[in-house]
């Protein structure tokens, strides 16, 4: 017994590795980058720390005053500046001057540094001063470090001084890394964005789950079981085709039909029409074509799905309905229908997942346009991360987006297998092993 | 009320089944069609029903031709041999099904089901659904729900088949009293032979799409027109004895055993003939003894049952009181009943 324990464990260790690689590593990982705010800008590795302009700005409410000094420029007698000086081909005597009285000091403003410089015994004319000067501005505007000591370091040598805290304000207004935070979800709860992407999104679920993959799934269904079975099977067979055409064929379909030069603007044209993109004319066509592209698709699954759950009617059902006076009618209602609960409620609960995580067929079809009419959830967190007309992917907030998915599909899916009374389908076998 | 089928036929594509069959049923009267599997009688009964529709001839209720009516329009009631009750609904909403979708009222509804679940005995049983019954009580909704819009026919597809041997007993006298009560004109198929002569008025025996013989079950097992019909009928099955006419008597060639037959058998000489001896008529008692060996002994309680190989080879079924002289291996003298022997010729048919 324990040996086949052993071994079962080996078996499955192929796949359990796989589904940790696979399932469980992306969930993780989004998670972990959800908590993030990580975007093109920031990287995914470390930072850097600049002292850019906004980041000053940032400063000012907390320490207006270092705030303020550090936005200027300050004036540093040293080394560089004096080769600089040197190389302007003036009096030489200036930079020996300047090297020998002030090596190393530190002027807060330009007319401090050119005070200093005009007092100089070797005394330049007024527009050299100011292109000495200009040799030793040192500003840390948009210089950047690599390291929080390199910061530190030159804070100190141009004069600043600063606490311990402030050092470390400075550093994390100036880090251009990413950090950890929980604002990517207080982001998602309170934009107006997001609440209009979750009705598209709830809009979409509701509108090809109730039209297609139920109702429209059922009728095909009912049609096909009334049917003699050749011409049943043709037309089953022909529903099934939008599933089992590659999907970007499918769509690029949908498209010919709908664009200017398309099939419905020919036909139109006919009419005296002008030629349009019927899909992308307006929001209410764009949501025309979503729901027809999707439902077509979804609805081949319910219609297999209800036409087994049909044949497993035994026959003689509908003869004693028949003999029973029941009407097509009221044979649909009374029988078909009533022994279709557990199906129908399967691939509701089935479909509202696989919706709610699928946008390629909107992607290839409108791009979750005209504006953002028909961008869902999964578009938006794939627009957000992965791909935009910005450039500036925000990694992060995606990951949260997609995550806020995740946690649905988990909380769906628990809630599904309790309907379904997974226990009693996985309980342990009588036989014993 | 009462049904004919007038020259009836019935084919699957190019697979006939039923062709030019002609069947009366009298008002109230209960019929069997008995055969064995696959000699049409479902598929007359389905068509009866209207769920086939016949490929020629005509079917009527009464003065009502109802050939290219639906089933839906044709008042009758089937019981079929799985039942088919609606799992979903329970015992009342399924006795009550016929009249919902007749647009009857409720209370109507629940009133008739009363009336009809206390005729079948299933009263207490009407809250529950068809998965939480017995085989028995299920059989008595089908019934009840057959019968409750009180159709002009009732038809039973093989309505026992799927009910152990004990139950099988009891619901075929509670089925004949139903038919009784009621009044209904009812036709059962079965393959069954003694359902059909325990239950029936009368019996038609069909054999390969054809009605070989209608009779009353008495009359038909004294008086079997072909020796499928004789052989169908009877529990333990008739014995045939294959032999020739010769000299006035029936003599099986290479053996000693000569039986004189009934005057009204008309026979040429040295014509092939098959003698049918039932087991009832190869006892002791008899007039023409014949000797042979127990090759088989059962014992049924009450009788036993023995075969018996007779000198020359051919074997003979007995059956007796019981008794304890007789073993396998025994060699018996017993006799044929002459008076009470059925004499068909070489094709099967009745002489």
């Amino acid at each position: 017994m324990k040996t086949s324990r052993m071994l079962g464990l080996v078996m499955i260790a192929p796949a359990a590795i796989m589904i940790l690689l696979f399932f469980l590593m992306p969930v993780v990982l989004t998670g972990v980058f959800s908590m993030t705010n990580m975007t093109t800008a920031t990287g995914i590795s470390g930072g850097a720390y600049q002292i850019a302009p906004h980041s000053l700005n940032d400063l000012k409410s907390a320490m207006p005053e270092i705030a303020e000094q550090m936005s200027q420029p300050r004036y540093t007698i040293d080394e560089v500046g004096l080769k600089a000086v040197e190389g302007l081909g003036l009096d030489p005597g200036i930079a020996t001057e300047l090297r020998a009285k002030h090596m190393g000091e530190v002027f807060p403003s330009r007319r401090e540094v050119e005070r200093m410089i005009k007092g100089l015994d070797q005394r330049p004319s007024t527009p050299d001063v100011k292109k000495i000067s200009e040799q030793f501005n040192r500003s840390v505007v948009n210089s950047r470090f690599s390291s929080k000591e390199e910061l530190f370091s030159v804070l100190d040598t141009l004069g600043f001084t600063l606490t311990d805290g402030q050092k470390n304000s400075v550093a994390d207004v100036t880090y251009t890394g990413w950090n950890w935070t929980t604002e990517n979800f207080s982001r998602i709860v309170s934009s107006p964005d997001m609440a209009r992407v979750l009705f598209n999104t709830l809009l979409y679920v509701a509108l090809v789950l109730v039209l297609f993959n139920t109702t429209y799934a059922m009728l095909l269904a009912i049609w096909t079981h009334y049917m003699p079975s050749a011409p049943a099977t043709i037309f089953r067979s022909i529903w099934l085709l939008p599933r089992i055409t590659p999907v970007v064929i499918y769509v690029l379909m949908w498209k010919w039909l709908a664009w200017d030069t398309g099939f419905i603007s020919v036909l139109m044209g006919k009419f005296g029409y002008e030629p349009k993109n019927y899909m992308l004319d307006n929001a209410y066509n764009a949501w025309v074509f979503v729901v027809l592209i999707n439902g077509f698709i979804g609805a081949s699954m319910g219609m297999l799905v209800f036409s087994s759950a049909l044949k497993a009617i035994p026959k003689s059902q509908f003869f004693a309905s028949e003999v029973d006076g029941a009407s097509r009618w009221q044979q649909i209602r009374y029988i078909i229908l009533p022994q279709m609960r557990w199906p129908i409620l399967f691939v509701t609960c089935y479909q509202t997942l696989s919706l709610l995580a699928s946008f390629n067929e909107i992607l290839l079809s409108t791009r979750g346009g005209p504006g953002k009419a028909t961008e869902v959830w999964s578009l938006a967190a794939y627009h957000t991360a992965l791909n935009n007309y910005a450039g500036n992917l925000e990694y992060g907030l995606g990951a949260a987006m997609a995550l806020v998915l995740v946690v649905i599909g988990i909380v769906l899916s628990l809630g599904y297998l309790r309907i379904f009374n997974y226990g009693t389908l996985v309980s342990r076998p009588l036989i014993e092993d | 009320m009462r049904i004919l089928l007038d020259n009836f036929s019935k084919s699957f594509g190019a697979t006939k089944v039923i062709e030019n069959m002609t069947l009366e049923v009298g008002h109230g009267e209960m019929l069997a069609l008995l055969g064995p599997s696959g000699c049409g009688k479902s598929t007359t009964l389905f068509a009866i029903c209207g769920i086939h529709r016949p490929t020629g001839g005509r079917i009527l209720f009464g003065d009502r031709d109802v050939t290219d009516l639906p089933s839906q329009a044709r008042n009758i009631g089937v019981v079929f041999q799985s039942y088919a009750l609606y799992p979903h609904m329970t015992v009342a909403e399924n006795i009550g099904f016929p009249l919902k979708v007749k647009g009857m009222a409720t209370a109507d509804i629940r009133k008739e089901v009363d009336r009809i679940s206390g005729l079948v005995h299933i009263g207490n049983l009407l809250g529950r659904r068809p998965a939480e019954l017995s085989g028995g009580q299920q059989q008595r909704v089908a019934l009840a729900r057959a019968l409750v819009r009180k159709p002009d026919v009732l038809l039973l597809d093989e309505p026992l088949a799927n009910l152990d041997a004990k139950l099988r007993l009891e619901m075929r006298s509670e089925i004949r009293r139903i038919q009784r009560e009621t009044g209904i004109t009812a036709i059962l198929v079965t393959h069954d032979q003694v359902e059909a002569m325990s239950m029936c008025d009368r019996i038609a025996i069909m054999k390969e799409g054809e009605i070989v013989q209608i009779a009353t079950p008495a009359e038909m097992y004294s008086d079997p027109r072909t020796a499928f019909v004789a052989g169908f009928l009877g529990n333990p099955p008739i014995t045939f004895l294959r032999g020739v006419m010769a000299n006035g008597v029936f003599s099986i060639p290479d053996s000693e055993i000569r039986v004189p037959l009934p005057a009204s058998v008309a026979a040429a000489e040295g014509a092939k003939l098959m003698l049918g001896v039932r087991p009832e008529h190869f006892t002791p008692t008899g007039d023409i003894a014949v000797p042979g060996k127990v090759m088989f002994a059962e014992t049924q309680g009450r009788e036993n049952l023995y075969d018996v190989r007779l000198n020359g080879g051919p074997l003979l079924r007995s059956i007796q009181p019981v008794r304890h002289d007789v073993n396998i291996d025994d060699a018996v003298t017993w006799a044929i009943d002459s008076r009470n022997v059925l004499v068909f010729d070489d094709d099967g048919r009745r002489l």
